[in-house]
């Protein structure tokens, strides 16, 4: 994708958003083009529902601006609502109404005609699997209303897309629809600003993510760029009894030239080593054969898998995604 | 039917559904006044007074706009209500315009209290036989009652808007509520001057002299409810109560829209 200007849509200008006792959002500046996937992940109180709440107007940053479409967030409301649809992270729909009556009263607000609105309506709850029900949405499974909490921010088509983790609390095959229409909506060109902590939603539908970490950007790229930030195809994850085995298999390791990057993990006190290396299984073993020699029977938990963004920002912040 | 793609309208056509699937609400709102005027048929009694009338003719009129009154709460609470749910927020993300929301709030609650007030007047002068002049009278004083509600409806929301939840507005509308209504003499009669600062004398006033008396515009309006040989005039005519009225209603509504403007900070 190119980066010309042109394609900006997008805009956030050192957006900040401090409250008495955190900054949620902590000067956040971003390009996102037109018609791709962006996904902001973060873990819990990273600041994402503080970021997509100010560029959906309806709070009022501490200071920044962002604009979408050249409106700015904090003088041009109006035009911006026009164009944005939102999927807030809480379920928020009129729970007395029937599916079909939330979804074609956002569709009115929206100015679609009364027959547009239905028939729009009938595609997508059929879609999401929801259009059989004739009941109150307050008897629906939280599964469902989940599905009409999204229906009722994609029914009016929009250009842009604010998704607050759209996926949260679905089953597997309830999340797997969601991230088909997805990629559905991606094809049809339409803006996708996706906020999740889930990294394999974001791997597998993002074309750039950013990761972001107590109210600021840590890293931002493809997905295969941010794998690549610590340069291999496999991660072995580790950990011993005691921690003097540890030093010693660091010792080891600082001289296998297939390592590309390793980092201690401190989490309440328990150590353990993240290590990025090349190769797979053969190199694994070379690696226990020289890291670990004499230290095999202290090793407390042993990890290998493919190089994962969860991994990236293990390597980033010494944390992981979901604590 | 392009009026009905009104989002005001959307947006209390959607109201009225909601209110319609509460039973309870629904119960309350029908059982209420009818509990109400039979209360107050045996408070105020059916002796005549030396005019003629009894005093329930008389009080009626006061009964309604107390009735009136507590719709203003009503609207507060249902209104706040709906604020907390976040379907607030949701619909500021939307083109729905914080003026429409205001203004299907109001719709829909008004149609609520006409439905209230069409049911009082069915106990209190078709079953209970209240007398009235006539129906083209009656039908003024319908109308002085429902620009009333509207006005009070519009600062039941402006109380709602201005309250951090349900429990506040719910208490913040009883005591402006009670406030008003007391100071009004529409539940006590009594003679103050305070009463002429009060919207709610001036409505149930109106009410009374022109579905008792049958009197024109250019009458002047009593200083209180029970009008026997002693009762005082004021020096306002009743198209000057009906002018003071209206202008409530405007300011309420005015009001509303403006302090709804200003979006709830979060
Ligand atoms: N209205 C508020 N007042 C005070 N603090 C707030 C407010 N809203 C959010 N915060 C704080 O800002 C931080 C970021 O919260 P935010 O909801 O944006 O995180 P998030 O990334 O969406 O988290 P999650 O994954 O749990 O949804 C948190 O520490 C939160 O407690
Ligand atoms: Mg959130």
């Amino acid at each position: 994708m190119s980066s010309d200007d042109n394609s900006v849509i997008i805009e956030i200008k050192n957006l900040k958003k401090h409250f008495k006792e955190v900054n949620a959002v902590d000067g956040i500046s971003l390009n996102i083009r037109k018609g791709e996937l962006f996904s902001i992940l973060g873990p819990n109180g990273a600041g994402k529902t503080t970021l997509t709440r100010m560029l959906t107007t309806i709070l009022t940053p501490t200071s920044g601006d962002a604009t979408i479409k050249g409106f700015s967030i904090l003088k041009n409301k109006d035009d911006i609502v026009r164009i944005i649809g939102v999927c807030p992270q809480d379920i928020t729909i009129y729970d007395i109404l029937r599916a079909e009556e939330n979804v074609e009263f956002v569709a009115s607000m929206h100015g679609m005609s009364k027959k547009d609105a239905r028939e729009k309506t009938k595609k997508i709850l059929g879609e999401f699997g929801i259009a059989g029900r004739k009941d109150w949405s307050k008897h629906f499974s939280g599964g469902m209303q989940r599905r009409l909490n999204l229906a009722m921010a994609l029914v009016f088509e929009p250009e842009i897309l604010f998704l607050d983790e759209p996926t949260a609390g679905l089953d597997p095959q309830a999340r797997r629809l969601v991230w088909d229409f997805i990629g559905d909506l991606k094809r049809k060109d339409t803006t996708i600003i996706l906020m999740t902590h889930d990294m394999v939603e974001a791997e597998l539908l993002s074309d750039r993510i950013a990761i972001i970490d107590q109210g600021k950007i840590i890293a931002q790229g493809t997905p295969t760029e941010l794998k690549e930030m610590y340069g291999s195809d496999n991660v072995l994850e580790i950990s011993f009894f005691e921690q003097e085995h540890l030093e010693l298999v660091k010792e080891k390791i600082a001289k296998i030239s297939f390592i590309t990057h390793w980092k201690e993990i401190d989490k309440d006190g328990n150590k353990s080593l993240l290590i990025s290396f090349y190769g797979g299984l053969k190199n694994l073993i070379s690696i226990i054969q020289q890291g670990f020699t004499g230290s095999i029977d202290n090793v407390e938990d042993l990890k290998f898998r493919q190089n994962s963004l969860e991994d990236v920002f293990l390597n980033l912040t010494g944390r992981r995604l979901r604590d | 039917m392009k009026i009905l793609r009104n989002k005001a309208i959307l947006i209390a056509i959607k109201n009225v559904k909601d209110k319609m699937r509460h039973w309870q609400y629904i119960f309350f709102s029908l059982g209420f006044p009818i509990m109400f005027t039979i209360m107050f048929y045996f408070i105020f009694g059916i002796e005549e007074t030396p005019s003629g009338f009894t005093y329930f003719d008389f009080g009626f009129s006061g009964m309604i706009m107390y009735a009136i009154g507590l719709g203003t709460m009503n609207a507060a609470i249902s209104f706040a209500g709906e604020r907390n749910s976040g379907m607030l927020t949701r619909l500021d993300t939307m083109p729905t315009g914080r003026k429409n929301i205001f203004l299907g709030a109001l719709i829909s609650e008004s149609l609520f209290l006409m439905f209230q007030i069409v049911i009082m007047f069915l106990m209190g002068y078709v079953i209970l036989g209240l007398y009235f002049k006539g129906l083209l009278e009656l039908f003024f004083g319908f109308l002085v009652a429902m620009l009333f509600g509207i006005s009070s409806v519009g600062l039941g929301i402006i109380i709602a808007s201005m309250s951090k939840n349900v429990q506040v507005a719910n208490a913040f509308s009883l005591v402006v509520f009670m406030i008003l209504i007391f100071l009004s003499g529409s539940l006590v009669p009594f003679e103050s001057p305070i009463v002429y600062f009060t919207p709610p004398y001036w409505a149930k006033q109106i009410y009374l002299q022109l579905t008792i008396f049958g009197d024109g515009l250019n009458n002047n309006l009593y200083s209180s409810t029970f009008i026997g040989s002693s009762a005082k005039l004021i020096p306002i005519p009743i198209w000057g109560g009906l002018l003071i009225v209206l202008g409530y209603t405007t300011v309420f509504i005015f009001l509303g829209v403006i302090i709804f403007q200003k979006k709830t900070k979060f």
